[in-house]
């Protein structure tokens, strides 16, 4: 699970306090909180992620490692396992472990052939990290297509 | 019972020019009704009124003409009354001898500029340069004959634009688009259809450990709605869920011989 995804979680379970909440709670600037949860790329920096970890009460590595593991970092990896035909392993939220052929992939779920009869649909939200992973390009704001926000 | 607007005007002592102002008319127009060569326009008769204190309908839409008032007469149009263009201008030399042409004195000529210290952003743009065409500040100063710390502006400008036009000449790696996929949820959209249409029955695993199963009867890009076994319908909210799939189908058991 991404950062975002996972402090759109925190948040869902803080009763649905907005962003703008959060913000005026927090020293975070204005639009960043909007920003870390819904943009593909990771952002926010040391500081954005350790305010975070204070204001909900997690630990500060949980937060930035997920930081680490963001959404388009996943789009990369499933771009690339569908292009080059090779088995790639998910590892999701509830410890479950498939290893599959990316059939068919988009912003909100992966299809796994897992040499079943029926492809696994995984939800990319659920997905905590994957192997192999790929070298982090840099994720600059020229690649930025995905942030449709 | 209605009257004429030239009636009604003249009842409250104001000019037509004073009425046109008042309803925002032209007043060749407000001319033109009192004379009753046009009738009232009923957009018009409402700010009419308004400009007398009077009812729309105390205002005859078509007023008669004033008794012993000539007819009114319409203005030409513009373009033939325009003046014809005036005589060309006397050149100086035409000019009346007691007149004085005041002369401009002349611009004195430019030596050149003096000479700027180079802009940050031509520093940032040169170094970005370099980096790009994988060239050091050295062998650019080689190739200069003169040390970079001597150019000006105009020469650093200079400098900028050649390497400008040979990086341009210079094949460029292929950069890597975003990885998007056709549209956010186009395959799982796609794929959901399908099963809806062909009824299949989906087992679906929530992030609590639980499992659903059920037929698909509707989707939305954030739930999934399921008939179950009992017939109950269950809306899963596509949050909730970690993955599912098609339950494959146990074997029929073979008939005990």
């Amino acid at each position: 699970m991404s950062l975002g995804d996972y402090l759109r979680l925190l948040r869902a379970k803080r009763g649905g306090v907005t962003p703008w909440e959060i913000e005026a709670a927090t020293a975070l600037p204005k639009g960043l909180y909007r920003q870390m949860e819904q943009r593909y790329r990771a952002m926010g920096d040391e500081e954005a992620i350790r305010i975070l970890a204070d204001y909900y009460g997690v630990p500060y590595e949980e937060l930035r490692w997920r930081h680490d593991w963001s959404r388009k970092a996943l789009s990369r990896t499933l771009f690339a396992a569908s292009l080059e035909q090779r088995p790639l392993t998910l590892y999701l939220w509830n410890g479950q472990v498939v290893t599959g052929r990316v059939l068919w992939w988009d912003l909100g779920a992966v299809a796994l052939d897992m040499g079943a009869a029926e492809p696994l649909i995984v939800q990319r939200h659920a997905v905590e990290r994957w192997a192999p992973r790929l070298d982090a390009a840099a994720d600059d704001g020229e690649d930025d297509d995905e942030d449709a926000d | 019972m209605a009257e004429n607007l030239w009636f009604l005007r003249e009842q409250k002592k104001i000019s037509v020019a004073t009425l046109a102002s008042r309803a925002g008319l032209p007043i060749g127009l407000v001319m033109e009704y009192e004379s009753g060569q046009r009738s009232i326009d009923r957009r018009h008769l409402a700010r009419l009124a308004r400009a007398l204190y009077v009812e729309e309908s105390d205002i005859k839409l078509q007023s008669d003409p004033r008794p012993g008032a000539a007819p009114l007469e319409r203005q030409p149009p513009r373009e033939a009354v325009r003046p014809v263009p005036a005589a060309p201008q006397p050149t100086p030399a035409a000019q009346p001898a007691g007149r004085k042409i005041r002369e401009r004195p002349p611009r004195p000529k430019t030596v050149g500029r003096p000479s700027l210290p180079p802009r940050p952003s031509q520093l940032a743009h040169l170094e970005n340069l370099l980096k790009r065409l994988n060239k050091t500040a050295a062998e650019l100063e080689a190739e200069l004959g003169k040390p970079l710390a001597g150019l000006d502006r105009r020469a650093l400008s200079a400098v900028l634009h050649d390497l400008q036009t040979k990086l341009k000449s210079v094949p460029q790696p292929v950069r890597h688009r975003a990885y998007l996929p056709e549209a956010v949820d186009e395959f799982e959209a796609r794929y959901l259809t399908a099963a809806q249409a062909a009824g299949d029955r989906l087992q679906f695993t929530l992030f609590d450990g639980s499992t659903v199963e059920g037929q698909v009867i509707g989707f939305s890009p954030y739930s999934i709605t399921v008939r179950n076994a009992d017939g109950a319908e269950i809306t899963l909210n596509k949050l909730a869920l970690v993955s599912y799939t098609r339950p494959v189908a146990a074997p029929a058991q073979e008939p005990a011989p």
